[in-house]
């Protein structure tokens, strides 16, 4: 499997194809996942859902193309899906029986807790922020923002036309930046 | 473009992520140097765009183990599907050679490929039949009126032809049998 593209010639490789693909891209996959949710326990449903597509589909990747722009392609179509069966909302992330959640050994732990707390108090406007924003706005911001993924390249993820990118694009953005100053406002 | 023309933040936006053409690229970028309140615009943009990226690398989370072993599970447990082996045989390397056999076969079975062995049946044997068929009944579109049989039958019976004017159909065509015999 290559650094951006896992090959797949024979079908004595779907195993392996799926491993490398985890191994490989599982991160970033998930990463995504959690972004477009707001959870993860939602976002490890759609990635574990993601990767059995693609076991079942590994033959219908295309070699030399990008292997993130097709997974991020599925995870998407899964998301609409999924939200289409709950009528548009994921859950918020509720901690069962306030059990800590499975953070041990999944955060980077590069930063000390005084620092993690100054930087979640700049962060947390921008969350909240992005969970404000319509699915297909919080998507579009995701791919474009934070994966900086082209508008053509968006357009083929989300399966829409340059034009409808663009669009939510510059709303989602305005949107967004009001949201954030009044968050970052001094309350009187 | 001059000064008193803004640039809106759409544009803005596109300038910022390399989507315009190099000709409105140079445009906005000539225009961005001369006006403060553009450039000041097309700032928050970039900010913005610096923030969800700050944010998101902050919130950067590890791959949890368990996924990659949950997606194991599923496909071992899943039952392909009772029809799965119909997708196969429309494989092409199944699919070809079969059908190829079978057209062989349809062809080798088929009288075509070998019509000398098959019973011959002559023109006449058709026309000798056709012409006992029409001598027979008397009710086809072609063959001789029920009347003439009529006629016939009780010249040679000896039955008067007024009553076998009133008999009915079963009876003269008793007759009518009676007279080809």
């Amino acid at each position: 499997m290559g650094a951006e593209t896992p090959s797949a010639s024979s079908p004595a490789e779907q195993a392996a194809f799926l491993e490398a693909a985890m191994q490989q891209y599982g991160k970033a996959t998930y990463n995504f996942a959690f972004r477009l949710t707001g959870n993860e326990a939602d976002a490890r449903d759609l990635t574990q859902d993601a990767f059995v597509r693609v076991f079942k589909a590994w033959r219908s990747f295309q070699p030399g193309t990008s292997f993130l722009s097709w997974i991020y392609r599925i995870l998407t179509n899964l998301y609409r899906d999924e939200l289409r069966r709950r009528k548009g909302r994921f859950q918020e992330e509720i901690p069962e029986d306030n059990a800590p959640q499975e953070f041990a050994g999944q955060r980077p732990l590069a930063v000390t807790p005084i620092e993690d707390y100054v930087e979640s108090q700049l962060s947390e406007p921008l969350s909240k922020a992005l969970a404000q924003l319509s699915n297909e706005q919080r998507q579009v911001v995701v791919l474009a923002d934070i994966e900086e993924y082209s508008y053509q390249e968006i357009a083929e993820i989300m399966g829409c036309s340059i034009g409808t990118v663009r669009s939510r694009l510059h709303r989602a953005r305005a949107l967004l930046r009001r949201l954030v100053e009044r968050a970052q406002r001094p309350t009187s | 473009m001059n000064n008193a023309q803004h640039i809106n933040t759409a544009t803005l936006i596109d300038y910022l992520r390399r989507e315009l053409g190099p000709e409105r690229d140079a445009i906005v970028l000539a225009h961005l140097e001369a006006c403060d309140g553009c450039r000041s615009e097309y700032e928050a943009e970039a900010s913005l765009g610096e923030m969800l990226k700050a944010a998101a690398a902050r919130e950067e989370l590890e791959f949890p183990s368990m996924i990659a072993a949950r997606v194991w599970e599923t496909i071992r447990n899943e039952k392909p599907s009772p029809f799965a082996w119909v997708a196969t045989l429309f494989r092409p390397a199944i699919a070809v050679p079969a059908g190829l056999a079978a057209a062989l076969a349809l062809f080798f079975v088929s009288p075509l490929s070998h019509p000398a062995d098959g019973p011959k049946i002559g023109a006449v044997y058709y026309l000798e039949e056709h012409a006992a068929q029409q001598a027979q009944n008397p009710l086809m579109e072609r063959g001789p009126s029920a009347s003439t049989f009529l006629e016939t039958a009780s010249a040679d019976s000896g039955v008067p032809t007024e009553l076998a004017d009133d008999t009915s159909l079963g009876i003269a065509s008793s007759g009518v049998l009676n007279a080809v015999r």
